[in-house]
């Protein structure tokens, strides 16, 4: 069913499967969780301010229902569309999402709260700019490091190939 | 607020109290020293996050001045040779040359009255002694009175006070980034080891054109405590952009700030934040003009100098 969901949300299925899909989210609790769980990771990626409604309070209500599972599980069939991919790559943002922002992928912080008055706006996360190396190479002549440390800051500059062949 | 005002009160006391020790500012001056005079060859670890970069560098000193040649050996090829008075950036993937050549006296330096400065920002001291690549290092620890920027580490042979080993550290004294030596020698440098490999003939040569120039009508709303403005300029970034690059400075940390007109009317710019090791950069839209914002300081330090950047017309 998570396949078909995902299919669904890509627009892949033709009218009578995706008639399917929406009489089943009608009838069926879990169908239905999936779908909001796959519009709410589209959501984090896409890094809408507004997460679907009631994101939290739903995601409450599932962790207090949650069994505690003791025993391994089988491993589950993966959604195949890149929602699965999302939900990783959202979970790896949480963890470090300041630490280190990959080239290609914006991944946004799943869980965006509003910060306290005092503290400046969390910003968006976003892809090192194109030509980054420009900005840096043109940075690094006019950081006083290079006199305590010599040309070595100006490794810091982006080696993926990517980079370098934008015409 | 409270814990704000504190913190306040006691770099006051302590500013006062305790002149940093002289022996510590002997420290930082003798690295600068190093820097300048010595010759050396070596490899070094670039390190940051899940990144980690080998690079050779030699330097080279004559009467006549210093060339000092950048070698990255992981990933794309780049290599950097820094001539008196201009930087060569050579890119043999794409058979590019990017030159950056010095605007004012020469590119702006720690130079020892400000290495005295810096005690405003940083607390300076000690640390261990510890053996880097067969050298004897002694760690000199700069920490920040502040949330701006960031504490070093750096560790400097005994003997020379060449730095060894340099690590950049976070406000809860995580290491963000570092540079380590893993081979080194002092002297024994010819010329011959400090010429670009490549001939670079027939390659397309970006030249920044850096001038000194006002931005007129350019500035901050509000400087960031202790980050005074060093210089400002006029250059090109890769084939044409031109832009306005306005420094902004601690004595140690450098913060660009980089304004340059919309392509097209319609160009979206697209404003966040995005993060490499200790280097943050902030991209806003301020006035018809993309502001990118380069740092290596705190993201609050380059999203606070982005915020505030602010365009008045002529008067």
């Amino acid at each position: 069913m998570k396949d078909t969901i995902s299919a669904f949300m890509d627009g892949e299925l033709d009218d009578r499967a995706a008639g399917q899909v929406i009489d089943a989210l009608g009838r069926d609790d879990e169908a239905l969780d999936t779908w909001r769980t796959y519009h709410l990771i589209g959501d984090a990626l896409r890094d809408s301010r507004l997460l679907s409604a009631g994101f939290t309070a739903r995601v409450a209500r599932k962790l207090a229902a949650e069994p505690t599972v003791l025993a391994p599980r089988r491993l589950q069939a993966q959604p195949r569309t890149w929602y699965a991919l999302a939900a990783s790559a959202a979970g790896f943002a949480l963890v470090g999402w300041l630490a280190f922002a990959p080239q290609q992928t914006a991944v946004a912080p799943i869980a965006r709260q509003q910060p306290p008055a005092s503290v400046p706006a969390k910003p968006n996360i976003v892809p090192l700019p194109s030509g980054a190396n420009d900005y840096l190479l043109a940075h690094q002549a006019y950081s006083p490091r290079v006199s305590l440390q010599g040309m070595a800051p100006y490794v810091r500059t982006v080696s993926e190939p990517v980079q370098e062949t934008r015409k | 607020m409270i814990h704000r005002l504190l913190g306040a009160a006691l770099a006051l006391a302590m500013g006062a109290a305790q002149a940093q020790s002289p022996e510590t500012l002997s420290w930082l001056r003798k690295i600068h020293e190093a820097t300048q005079r010595l010759s050396y060859t070596g490899t070094f670890v670039y390190q940051n996050g899940m990144r980690s970069e080998t690079s050779r560098i030699t330097r080279y000193v004559d009467a006549a001045g210093d060339i000092e040649k950048l070698e990255v050996m992981d990933g794309v090829p780049r290599e950097i040779v820094r001539t008196r008075d201009t930087v060569r950036c050579y890119l043999p993937d794409s058979r590019v040359v990017k030159v950056d050549r010095r605007t004012e006296r020469g590119f702006p330096a720690l130079v020892p009255e400000r290495i005295t400065a810096l005690a405003r920002h940083y607390d300076l001291s000690l640390g261990e002694t510890r053996r880097i690549a067969g050298y004897d290092c002694q760690a000199v620890v700069l920490s920040p009175k502040d949330n701006l920027r960031y504490g070093y580490k750096l560790y400097a042979d005994l003997n020379s006070g060449m730095l060894l080993r340099a690590v950049t550290v976070d406000s809860e004294g995580n290491p963000i980034e570092m540079f380590t030596f893993t081979q080194l020698s002092l002297g024994n440098v010819t010329r011959d080891m400090v010429k670009p490999r490549h001939a670079g003939r027939a390659w397309r040569v970006e030249d920044a054109g850096a001038h000194p120039a006002r931005l007129d009508g350019w500035g901050l709303a509000a400087e960031l405590p202790g980050f005074q403005k060093v210089t400002e300029l006029k250059r090109r970034l890769g084939e044409s952009r031109p832009v306005g690059q306005m420094v902004y400075s601690d004595g140690l940390a450098a913060v660009s700030v980089f304004i340059e007109p919309l392509a097209a009317p319609r160009e979206a710019v697209r404003t966040g934040l995005s993060s490499m090791g200790a280097i943050h950069i902030y991209t806003r839209e301020v006035a018809n003009h993309k502001v990118t914002v380069v740092g290596e300081a705190p993201a609050l330090s380059v999203q606070r100098i982005a915020d505030s950047v602010e365009f008045h017309r002529s008067q």
